[in-house]
């Protein structure tokens, strides 16, 4: 069983025209890393907030979400709560909105745990004293306020307030980005380990391809509130099926490429449909180079890649595109 | 006419006993492009803040085109000159604009003030072309655009002077990926078409590789490293220099390694 199995899952938001989130599928395996990639208004934080059903008011979704087998759309508020304490955590981007900046640390690490009858008071000390080490904090960080705390170490804390409840499934939503890039670097190590050692399933959603191709087994590219490609990380950012993917890839500038740095970026021109406008076809079709009358037409479907099953794309022209990964290349103006 | 457009030499901030910045020097070439690489508290933004004339210094001296723009200005026409010198452009396209004003409004205020008693209308459409926004937008309040026009407007405002110097405070870090290549490349052209400098701080080592002909690396208020671009970034000398490149994700990428690096240092 999958600790995560999303199927069709369709999301509507009043005085939208077309589903924000529309047929989303992805899973995450036992011990699994994950990375749902986007850009903003994609739908990746509302899909990752949509597997604790943190639905944004007058939401409605249709599919299934299924969290170690239950299906989180059709909890009732006790089950919720079992869900949001045990089964599943979520690690947000901003340390310093989530934590209450008046609390000590202990408190906000024990809170759940003591209010949901699941520990002791003595026992929920002991298992944040426990957690705060595997973070690398000392156990004297209970007693301290967040505002004595640097970013990266905050980000610390939520990551052993997330685990607290052992949970079969980690929900990070761009974990790092508020933090320096050496820093950033220290969470994901962090991440990694404790994946390893406790075997929870970790969600990773970012922005930043690189950050995903380093850590991900595995990689969900959304576009317009669709899943525009998935695939092994690898395989996937080394040869795209979907233009949107290699577009991406091709206007992230890199640091260490070879040859002279491009004079211009591969930009993608235009800008992602607007909520308010139907869609009909695909997507990506007024903002890609491969488009024909069909594209307009019909939306594609996710079709395997040859050879390799797990990596789909939904493209009606993914042959065309195959292996031919548009970085580093400069373009002429 | 001197070659550089800018010289800054032993400049020295503290906040208390925090040293933001400490003796730091550097010249931009005439129509060049100096990056400023650091992480935060790393005193980049307070040196271009320093340059700029929004943060005093407590010693050194900062030239623009051979004046002197380290003391205080002298009253309104001497303010209004150093602006037309340096303009910058903010991180957040969201906070820099005015909610409450239209688009052509924001250039039009500009104009007026430095450029008083001339015809505007023509500029302004310029201006607009210039950065890509068509006229539709001149009528556009903040809130109707994206994060990616607001920024082509904030470059239109502070391009409207036609200043020697444009400082981009990490003008495009706050836009997604294929946002970030359109201002890129926007920012590739102005500098082709003029001969504005760029002063480029950030902390994206990809971007001051496509931006910059020349950087400098700050830790802890000091420039531990300074060179070519390119240079730098394929022969990194300093071990921090190095550490910042290592640390950009990539596949394959070690973050283990980089974290004991970073206590070793």
């Amino acid at each position: 069983m999958n600790t995560l199995d999303i199927k069709g899952l369709r999301l509507r938001l009043p005085n939208t025209a077309r589903p924000v989130l529309d047929g989303v599928d992805l899973t995450v395996g036992a011990g699994e890393t994950v990375a749902l990639v986007g850009e903003s208004g994609s739908g990746k934080t509302l899909t990752s907030r949509t597997v604790l059903r943190l639905l944004p008011r007058g939401a409605v979704a249709e599919g299934t979400v299924a969290v170690a087998g239950d299906d989180v759309l059709a909890m009732d508020a006790r089950q919720l709560r079992t869900l949001r304490t045990r089964t599943a955590a979520m690690v947000f981007q901003d340390p310093r909105a989530a934590i209450n900046p008046l609390r000590r640390i202990g408190d906000f690490l024990t809170e759940s745990m003591r209010l949901n009858r699941i520990m002791t008071a003595s026992a929920a000390e002991a298992r944040a004293v426990e957690l705060l080490d595997a973070v690398g904090l000392p156990a004297g960080t209970l007693h301290r306020y967040p505002g004595q705390l640097s970013g990266g170490m905050l980000q610390r804390v939520m990551i052993a307030a997330a685990l607290m409840g052992d949970p079969a499934l980690l929900l990070a939503d761009e974990p790092t980005t508020a933090l320096d890039v050496t820093t950033q670097a220290e969470v994901v190590a962090l991440l990694t380990d404790l994946r390893q050692r406790f075997g929870t399933g970790l969600l990773f959603v970012t922005h930043d391809l690189g950050l995903a191709a380093a850590i991900s087994d595995r990689v969900y590219v959304m576009y317009a509130g669709r899943v525009a490609e998935t695939g092994p990380a690898e395989e996937l950012f080394a040869r795209p099926r979907h233009p949107y993917t290699a577009a991406l890839l091709g206007s992230t500038p890199s640091p260490s490429s070879e040859g002279p740095p491009p004079r211009r970026l591969a930009a993608i021109d235009g800008q992602p449909p607007d909520l308010r406008e139907e869609l009909t076809g695909c997507a990506f079709a007024a903002r890609c180079a491969f488009a024909t009358d069909l594209c307009g037409r019909e939306a594609p479907s996710a079709t395997p890649a040859p050879g390799v099953p797990a990596h789909r794309a939904a493209c009606h022209h993914s042959d065309a595109l195959a292996g031919s990964r548009l970085e580093g290349k400069s373009v002429d103006a | 006419m001197p070659d550089n457009l800018l010289e800054v030499a032993g400049l020295c901030r503290a906040f208390g006993d925090v040293k933001a910045v400490d003796d730091v020097s550097f010249t931009l070439a005439s129509g060049g492009s100096l990056g400023i690489v650091g992480e935060s508290g790393s005193g980049k933004t307070t040196t271009a803040r320093i340059v700029v004339g929004l943060e005093r210094a407590d010693a050194g001296t900062v030239h623009v085109q051979g004046r002197d723009r380290t003391g205080a200005a002298r009253g309104r026409a001497a303010r209004l000159a150093r602006a037309r010198q340096v303009q910058m452009v903010f991180q957040d396209p969201f906070l820099s604009l005015d909610p409450r004003t239209s688009v052509e409004a924001v250039l039009r205020e500009t104009l007026k003030l430095h450029f008083p008693g001339t015809d505007h209308a023509a500029r302004i459409r310029r201006l607009l072309d210039q950065v890509g926004l068509g006229t539709r937008a001149a009528d556009a309040r903040p809130r109707e655009l994206s994060g990616g026009q607001r920024q082509r407007v904030a470059i239109a405002r502070a391009l409207a002077v036609e200043p020697a110097i444009l400082v981009l405070d990490e003008a495009v870090a706050a836009l997604d990926v294929s946002v970030q290549a359109q201002i890129l490349n926007l920012l590739a052209d102005i500098r082709e078409q003029t001969a504005v400098g760029y002063l480029f701080i950030t902390h994206d080592l990809g971007v001051v590789r496509v931006v910059t002909d020349e950087v400098i690396v700050m830790r802890h208020g000091r420039v531990v490293e300074a060179g070519g671009t390119a240079d730098v970034l394929a022969r990194p000398s300093h071990p921090y220099t190095r550490l910042l490149l290592d640390s950009v994700p990539r596949p394959g990428w070690d973050p283990h390694a980089i974290a004991t690096a970073r206590r070793a240092l």
